[in-house]
């Protein structure tokens, strides 16, 4: 965000030396034109809102498009007692926090070794990580490996699935690289092993190029539809997304021909109306919405650390 | 000069493996990095486990797989998936379904947010840049279920603002989701809704890190802020564009391969199967998994093929190059 505010400090000078009218006219073109792109990018979110807290008559007659008309919080007090939901709305939170957690111990364990340390083997060991990268099994694959390995229908298969990748690997070493090594050798001379190295003084030392992983992988455990809908197979595992695509496409059979991918009943979602369904997805964006400020600040950091790769 | 010492090093029981030097050498880097071999057991262990077991299981690729009865119970088939998917009328729809999805989305949405940072860039108030962006960040958090569902109740023919608006020019809203030739608008509309903010931000801090001084010598050179974008902005930009576009070729056939599978029904299959979504259906549908392995073996090689064609292109045009 600094760096925005300057870039547009140097524009900003020149201004109030000399605005042609023609200058003056892009300029509100340009305004005009952000304005409407703002109501592009937020209008589906604002209608799903709307719809959400709407009377039924306004959404049934498509009145419905910033805000809501004839304000109904009824769907709300439904999917409130629905059981079903806040299970899968837990599974999703134990999927993501677990996976997130484990996912930093490893990234970190595996990184160490390639930025500080100097040992037999480890031109075998970047060559195991680094050829994952160009190559893997696919989807069905691994499929049958987490299937061997007997983690299907398990949390597990979720979190080890998307535990660590290649490319995370080098983020994080290249950060943990940027580090001075004067700080691990003399730690060394100090006495510390190499896990108290890592644990009490690199990690904490990380925190960016953590906490910009870190939020890459809550978002992608989050968000996933395909993994759990091939891992999962009871109901009562289920995570956020399975239970909101039933909830939400699967009402919708006319326009959504969902071909067998679950023939499990629906139990009564059918009947969902459109606000309900609304609701749902209201309420699945919620944990995104608590995160965002918070992890805002690591955007821009996240992706320039992710095209310095390689 | 050669002096007895070095002669001595070359007899036999000095050798570089002879050495009990040299072999205490290699004990004490060992035991020095013990902790290292630590670390790394579980990450290896992982990688081996979960990234390089899946390869070996390529080799269902040739079985008439079953899952209960792993590969020393099921009939090995030989060529037989190869054969079947190459005789596939289909196949060809598929890959040009896989193309073309891909494609249209790259030729699109890949020049945009470079438009998009420009314009930022080019805003007067810091303070509505940064509004402007912050929201064109959002989009890029919704879960493709969440995004499917709303294009699903936007485009609805009957509670959908789209058909609203046809109603009021007087015309019979139309069920797009239902007609194969807007698949690839509704593709590219969507991933321009979700990518365009977030893909901003590398050329957003691209131009920030441009110097000032050179906006200013093109100003006393007479340049207007056109003039300015052209020749300052732009090749400030190019060396990121063309890395991007390198990375981008280099997953092409990887992407939104979820959104189009949830955005598929029967009446757009046409215009909507492609080679992934054909993969997951085969495997996961229809528990047909040699046939499957078959398919994303094939997948992944002429995906393969379009990053060694990509990096070739780059390489003669720009000298950039992923390898």
């Amino acid at each position: 965000m600094e760096q925005i505010r300057s870039s547009v400090k140097k524009h900003g000078n020149q201004g109030f030396i000399r605005r042609s009218p023609g200058e003056k006219l892009a300029d509100a073109l340009l305004t005009l034109f952000m304005v409407l792109l703002l109501c592009f990018f937020l209008y589906p979110l604002l209608n799903m809102f709307s719809i959400s807290l709407s009377n039924e008559y306004a959404v049934l007659r498509a009145d419905v498009t910033f805000y809501p008309i004839g304000f109904n919080p009824q769907a709300y007090t439904l999917i409130l007692q629905s059981q079903e939901l806040w299970r899968s709305f837990a599974n999703s939170c134990f999927v993501a926090v677990v996976g997130c957690v484990c996912s930093l111990i490893m990234l970190s364990l595996a990184a160490y070794p390639l930025a500080y340390a100097n040992f037999y083997g480890k031109k075998i060991y970047i060559f195991l990580i680094l050829f994952t990268m160009w190559f893997s099994g696919g989807i069905i694959p691994n499929f049958l490996t987490m299937m061997q390995l007997g983690l299907y229908d398990t949390h597990w298969a979720l979190i080890m699935n998307l535990l660590m990748s290649a490319y995370y690997v080098v983020i994080v070493r290249s950060y943990f690289q940027s580090i001075p090594i004067s700080i691990v050798e003399s730690a060394r001379i100090d006495g510390a092993n190499d896990f108290r190295i890592l644990f009490q003084l690199i990690i904490p030392l990380s925190k960016p190029v953590l906490a910009t992983v870190a939020l890459w992988v809550i978002v992608s455990h989050w968000n996933d539809y395909l993994n759990p809908l091939m891992f999962l197979s009871s109901r009562q595992n289920y995570t956020l997304q399975l239970i909101l695509k039933e909830l939400v496409l699967n009402a919708e059979s006319s326009i959504h021909n969902v071909s067998a991918v679950s023939t499990s009943s629906t139990g009564g979602a059918a009947a969902l109306g459109q606000q309900t369904r609304n609701a749902v997805l209201v309420v699945a964006m919620i944990p995104m919405c608590i995160l965002y400020p918070f992890v805002q600040r690591y955007f821009v950091s996240g992706v320039m650390l992710g095209s310095v790769k390689g | 000069m050669t002096s007895a010492k070095d002669r001595r090093r070359k007899t036999p029981k000095e050798t570089i493996f002879n050495s009990a030097h040299v072999r205490h050498v290699v004990a004490g880097r060992l035991y020095r990095n013990r902790y290292i071999y630590l670390m790394i057991l579980p990450v290896v262990i992982y990688f081996l486990l979960f990234k390089y077991l899946p390869m070996w299981f390529l080799r269902s690729a040739f079985y008439d797989y079953k899952l209960l009865k792993g590969f020393e119970g099921s009939k090995y088939v030989g060529l037989k998936y190869f054969e079947r998917l190459l005789t596939n009328p289909n196949l060809l729809t598929y890959i040009g379904n896989t193309l073309k999805l891909n494609i249209v989305a790259l030729v699109f949405l890949f020049p945009l947010p470079l438009v998009f940072a420009i314009m930022l860039n080019e805003l007067r108030s810091p303070r509505f840049t940064k509004c402007v962006q912050t929201i064109s960040f959002l989009p890029h958090f919704v879960s493709t279920v969440v995004l499917v569902s709303m294009i699903s109740t936007i485009l609805s023919p009957s509670i959908g603002s789209l058909a609203k608006i046809a109603k009021m020019l007087g015309r019979t809203p139309i069920n797009f989701l239902s007609i194969p030739e807007y698949f690839v608008p509704i593709n590219v509309v969507s991933g321009f809704w979700q990518c365009v903010g977030w893909d901003a931000i590398i050329y957003v801090s691209t131009l920030a890190g441009i110097d000032t001084g050179l906006y200013e010598a093109a100003r006393i050179d007479g340049a207007n802020r056109w003039q300015q974008i052209l020749h300052v902005s732009l090749p400030g930009l190019a060396n990121t564009f063309v890395l991007m576009l390198i990375m981008q070729v280099g997953q092409l056939l990887n992407v939104n391969f979820e959104k189009v599978y949830l955005l598929q029904n029967n009446l757009n299959l046409s215009a909507s199967e492609m080679l992934p979504t054909f993969v997951y259906k085969t495997g996961m549908e229809s528990h047909n998994y040699g046939y499957a392995t078959a398919a994303g073996l094939f997948n992944s090689v002429i995906s393969i093929l379009l990053v060694l064609i990509a990096n070739t292109v780059s390489n003669k045009v720009s000298e950039i190059s992923l390898f």
